[in-house]
């Protein structure tokens, strides 16, 4: 019984998630490791937590407002080489057209960053976002399920103690 | 016909009350009031401890939530800068 409530919670998270993260050998290696599944319910649920009063959080409310998920997956190295192209390659495999197409990818030759933001388009609408980055000693991949607002999403993040760029460092 | 008048007057035989016999009601109406009062409070703090429970899951939730924001928006904000970079 216990076991298929499991493969249940398991069955949900992976239908909720629009592809899988197959990056749990990872951990090991890392020396930090970020790993966030907010299902829709969630976000829902701690929307209601979120003061509307206070400008971030209710730009983070409104943001969330309609998501079906948030799901990361974040490793940090103490040396390079801590993961594999084919790592990468593994979850870049997945977003594919045409259900994904790629927006952006940067490539920084000075700290060897590899970003890339894919968009899920279903009816015209963007259902989804993908943000895969791969730098020596970190690997992210972000999965956000929903229509998401990426302009606000990256506004966000220049708050929240993380420091907002407005142009690319100068190299 | 001995023995029913011996009986009768047996059974109608007057009889003093026992010493707590105003005392037996009054503590019989007072035992489930407090058992009441001990389940209330039980109720009411189990509803509270709930409500505390669900008001910490809340602010854990949230504090997830502003993490992923955090995380996400960090990187499509150095996106976005590199971009605007590359542009300029």
């Amino acid at each position: 019984m216990k076991r298929a409530g499991l493969l249940a919670c398991f069955c949900a998270a992976l239908c909720a998630q629009q592809f899988k993260f197959d990056l749990d050998q990872l951990a090991s290696k890392a020396s930090d490791v970020v790993d966030l599944s907010l299902n829709g319910s969630t976000l829902q649920f701690a929307a209601k937590f979120l003061d509307s009063k206070d400008p971030d959080e209710a730009k983070v409310k409104k943001l969330i407002e309609g998501l079906q998920g948030i799901y990361i997956k974040s490793f940090e190295f103490k040396k390079g080489g801590g993961y594999a192209e084919s790592d990468v390659q593994s979850v870049r495999a997945q977003l594919r057209a045409p259900e994904w197409s790629r927006i952006v990818g940067v490539k920084s030759s000075d700290d060897g960053e590899n970003a890339e933001v894919y968009v899920r388009n279903e009816a015209s609408k963007i259902t989804g976002v993908a943000i895969l980055c791969a730098a020596p000693k970190e690997l992210t991949v972000v999965n956000i399920v929903g229509p998401v607002d990426l302009d606000s999403l990256a506004e966000l993040g220049g708050h929240f103690g993380v420091p907002k760029l407005q142009n690319a460092p100068k190299k | 016909m001995d023995w029913l008048e011996q009986e009768l007057r047996e059974a109608l035989r007057r009889q003093e009350p026992s010493p707590d016999f105003l005392e037996r009601p009054r503590r019989a109406h007072v035992l489930p009031m407090r058992r009441w009062m001990a389940a209330a409070a039980v109720v009411l703090a189990a509803i509270g401890a709930g409500g505390a429970m669900r008001e910490y899951q809340g602010h854990v939730a949230k504090e997830r939530v502003l993490l992923a924001v955090r995380i996400a928006g960090g990187k499509m904000n150095r996106i976005q800068a590199q971009v605007r970079g590359v542009a300029q």
